[in-house]
C-alpha cells in the first residue's frame, strides 16, 4: 500500500473536518462564550461584550417556564425512546418471519420518517384538529371519547399530541436499526434452542435480547439525539404551548433568542441542551466502539 | 439473512395470513400521510364534513391550482431547490472526499477525525442558528441561498462520512493498484476508478441528502427575512402559523411539496433501506 501516507488523501480528511469544525464546532464554543456574556441586538455583532459570569445561568434556572420545558424534554425523549424502541422491536420481529412482501412492506413504513418534520407536524396538527379533525372523529364513533379532546390547546394533553406524532415520524427508522441487528443473530443459536425445548418466549428472553443488547443501546443514543434536536414538528403543531406545555429546550432557546431578543438566555438555555447531547454522545460513541470491537 | 430468524416469532397463520395482516398494519400506519392527499383533493365544504369522507366525493383540483396561483407555491418550490441541490452538491463532494480518505488512510487522524464528525453531528441545529446568524452577518450573506447552503451542508455532511465510510471500504484495493500500475496517479484513481464504482451508493446518499436539505426549515426561518426567498417549508409554516388554517388548502401544499420525495423514496426503498443500516450503527 505505496499511498496510505499520500498528501492528497490528508487534504481528502482535513477538508470536511474542518468544515464541520468552522460551521457547527466554531458555532458550538461561540454559543457558549455569548451565554457568560450580556448580548442583545445593539451588540450581537460585536466581539467584545459586557461579561456576566454565570447570570444568564442563574436567571434560566431560577425561570419557572425553564423548569417546565427542562421536565417536558426529559419527558418528551424518555417517552420517544421507549415508544420507538418497544414499538420497533415488536414490529422488527413481526417481519423477521418470511411471507411474501415482508422486506418491501417493512422498507414502506419508512415513508412517515422520509417527510420533512415541518410537514408531519402541519399534517399531524390536522389529524388532530378538535371539531373536524379526524382522530377525535374516530374516537368519538368508537365511543372512545364522549366530548372532543383539544388535543393541541388542553395544556395536559398537548406534550401527549406532539409525542405521539414524534414517535409516528421516528419509530420506522428505530424499526430498521432493529431489523438490521436482528438479522445478525446467528441462526444456529434457535435452532440449539428449540431442540433444547425453548419455546417463542424464552428464545427471545435468553437468545435474541442479549444478542440485540448493545445495538438497542447504541439506538437509544441516536434516538435520544434525535429527539433532543426536535424543533420543527412542535414548532408546526403548537409552537411549544399552550403556555409551555409542549415547549422543549431548542424551542424554548430560539424563543428567548429570536422572539425576545435575550440571546444571553437562549445561549445559556443551549449550553444545558450541549450538555445532555454530549452525554449522550460520548456513549454511543463508546457503544459503537465496543460493538466494533467485539 | 433469511433463514437466520425464523424462528423468532410464530403466528399461527401461512404465510399470505402474514402478508394480510402486513399490509393493513402498513397501510393504517400510513393512513396520515394519504389523508394529506385526500384532503387536499377535496372542497371547502367536504373538508369539514362529519363524517369526514374516507374517499373524496366530488375530487378537486381546486385547492392545488389555489396554491399556484394565489400562495405563489412555484417561487417556493424553486427556492427549496435552489437550497437543496447546491447542498446535495457540497455534501457529496466533501463526503466523498472524506468517506474515501477515512477508508483508505492508515493513520490515527482517522479516529480522530471519525469521533469530531460523530460528535459534532448531535447538536441540534435550533442551538446552532443563532451563532450561524452571527456568522453569515459577519460574511455579510445573510438573506442569501449561500448562507442556507453552507449551514444546511453542515448537517447532511456527517450524516454522508458516516454512511459513506463503510461503503468506500467495501471497494477493492487490487483495482486502485491496479490503476496505479498503469500510470494514473492519486486523483486519476479516485476520479475515474473509485467513484465510478461508488455510483450506486453515492446516488443513495445524494438522495438521502436531498431530501434532508429540501425539508430544511430552521435555517431558512433564522437566516432568510426575505419572503421572495424562503423555501417552502416556510411557507408551510406560515401557512399554518393562524388560527384557522384552510386545511384542504394547506395539504394540497404540502402534497405538492412532498411529492419528488415519496417518488424517490419508492424508487429507491431498498438501496436507503440497506444505506442507513449499513452506516448508522457502525
Amino acid at each position: 500500500m505505496a499511498n496510505v501516507r499520500s498528501p492528497l488523501l490528508y487534504f481528502f480528511l482535513a477538508a470536511p473536518v474542518f468544515y464541520l469544525l468552522a460551521l457547527i464546532g466554531f458555532p458550538v464554543v461561540y454559543n457558549v462564550v455569548m451565554s457568560v456574556q450580556e448580548v442583545n441586538l445593539g451588540n450581537i455583532v460585536d466581539f467584545i461584550r459586557p461579561f456576566v459570569g454565570l447570570e444568564n445561568y442563574k436567571t434560566v434556572i431560577a425561570d419557572p417556564s425553564f423548569q417546565r420545558v427542562f421536565v417536558n424534554s426529559l419527558l418528551f425523549v424518555c417517552v420517544n425512546i421507549v415508544a420507538q424502541i418497544s414499538i420497533g422491536l415488536a414490529v422488527a420481529i413481526f417481519f423477521t418471519q418470511q411471507f411474501p412482501g415482508a422486506q418491501y412492506l417493512r422498507g414502506l413504513l419508512l415513508a412517515s420518517w422520509m417527510l420533512p418534520a415541518l410537514v408531519v407536524g402541519a399534517l399531524w396538527k390536522w389529524l388532530f384538529a378538535t371539531e373536524y379533525g379526524v382522530v377525535n372523529y374516530v374516537f368519538s364513533a368508537i365511543g372512545f371519547i364522549g366530548s372532543p379532546i383539544h388535543w393541541l390547546s388542553d395544556p395536559s394533553v398537548a406534550l401527549t399530541s406532539v409525542t405521539i406524532a414524534n414517535i409516528w415520524f421516528g419509530m420506522p427508522f428505530s424499526m430498521i436499526l432493529i431489523a438490521a441487528a436482528l438479522t445478525s443473530v446467528p441462526h444456529e443459536h434457535y435452532e440449539a434452542a428449540t431442540l433444547d425445548g425453548a419455546g417463542a418466549f424464552a428464545r427471545f428472553r435468553y437468545i435474541t435480547l442479549p444478542a440485540i443488547m448493545p445495538a438497542l443501546l447504541a439506538l437509544a443514543c441516536l434516538v435520544t439525539i434525535y429527539t433532543m434536536r426536535a424543533f420543527d414538528l412542535i414548532f408546526a403543531m403548537t409552537q411549544g404551548g399552550p403556555l409551555d406545555a409542549s415547549n422543549v429546550l431548542p424551542l424554548l432557546s430560539y424563543q428567548f433568542s429570536f422572539q425576545q431578543f435575550q440571546f444571553g438566555i437562549g445561549s445559556a438555555i443551549g449550553s444545558f441542551s450541549f450538555i445532555i447531547v454530549f452525554a449522550v454522545a460520548l456513549l454511543y460513541v463508546r457503544t459503537l466502539k465496543k460493538e466494533a470491537i467485539g | 439473512m433469511r433463514g437466520a430468524s425464523r424462528n423468532l416469532g410464530g403466528l399461527p397463520f401461512g404465510g399470505l395470513g402474514h402478508t394480510t395482516i402486513a399490509v393493513i398494519g402498513v397501510a393504517l400506519y400510513l393512513f396520515p400521510i394519504y389523508w394529506m392527499f385526500t384532503s387536499g383533493l377535496k372542497t371547502s365544504a367536504e373538508i369539514f364534513a362529519r363524517p369526514p369522507t374516507l374517499v373524496p366525493g366530488n375530487p378537486t383540483l381546486e385547492s392545488f391550482q389555489w396554491v399556484f396561483v394565489r400562495e405563489n407555491i412555484g417561487r417556493y418550490l424553486r427556492n427549496s431547490l435552489a437550497i437543496a441541490i447546491p447542498a446535495t452538491v457540497l455534501t457529496l463532494v466533501l463526503g466523498s472526499m472524506g468517506g474515501y480518505a477515512m477508508s483508505r488512510l492508515k493513520s490515527r487522524f482517522v479516529n480522530v477525525a471519525l469521533i469530531l464528525v460523530l460528535m459534532l453531528q448531535v447538536f441540534p441545529e435550533a442551538l446552532l442558528a443563532t451563532p450561524m446568524f452571527i456568522i453569515f452577518r459577519f460574511l455579510d450573506i445573510l438573506n442569501t441561498f449561500t448562507a442556507v447552503v453552507l449551514a444546511t451542508t453542515s448537517k447532511t455532511l456527517a450524516f454522508a462520512l458516516v454512511i459513506l465510510r463503510p461503503m468506500f471500504r467495501q471497494v477493492p484495493y487490487e483495482l486502485e493498484e491496479a490503476s496505479r500500475v498503469d500510470g494514473c496517479n492519486q486523483f486519476q484513481t479516485f476520479w475515474r476508478i473509485v467513484l465510478p464504482i461508488m455510483r450506486v451508493p453515492l446516488v443513495v446518499v445524494g438522495a438521502l441528502t436531498f431530501v434532508q436539505a429540501y425539508g430544511q426549515f430552521v435555517y431558512a426561518l433564522t437566516l432568510l427575512s426575505e419572503q421572495e426567498l424562503q423555501p417552502a417549508t416556510v411557507g408551510i409554516y406560515s401557512f399554518v402559523g393562524a388560527e384557522y388554517a384552510d386545511w384542504h388548502r394547506v395539504m394540497a401544499f404540502s402534497s405538492i411539496f412532498v411529492l419528488p420525495i415519496l417518488v424517490v423514496f419508492l424508487l429507491l426503498q431498498r438501496q436507503i433501506v440497506s444505506g442507513l443500516t449499513a452506516g448508522a450503527l457502525k
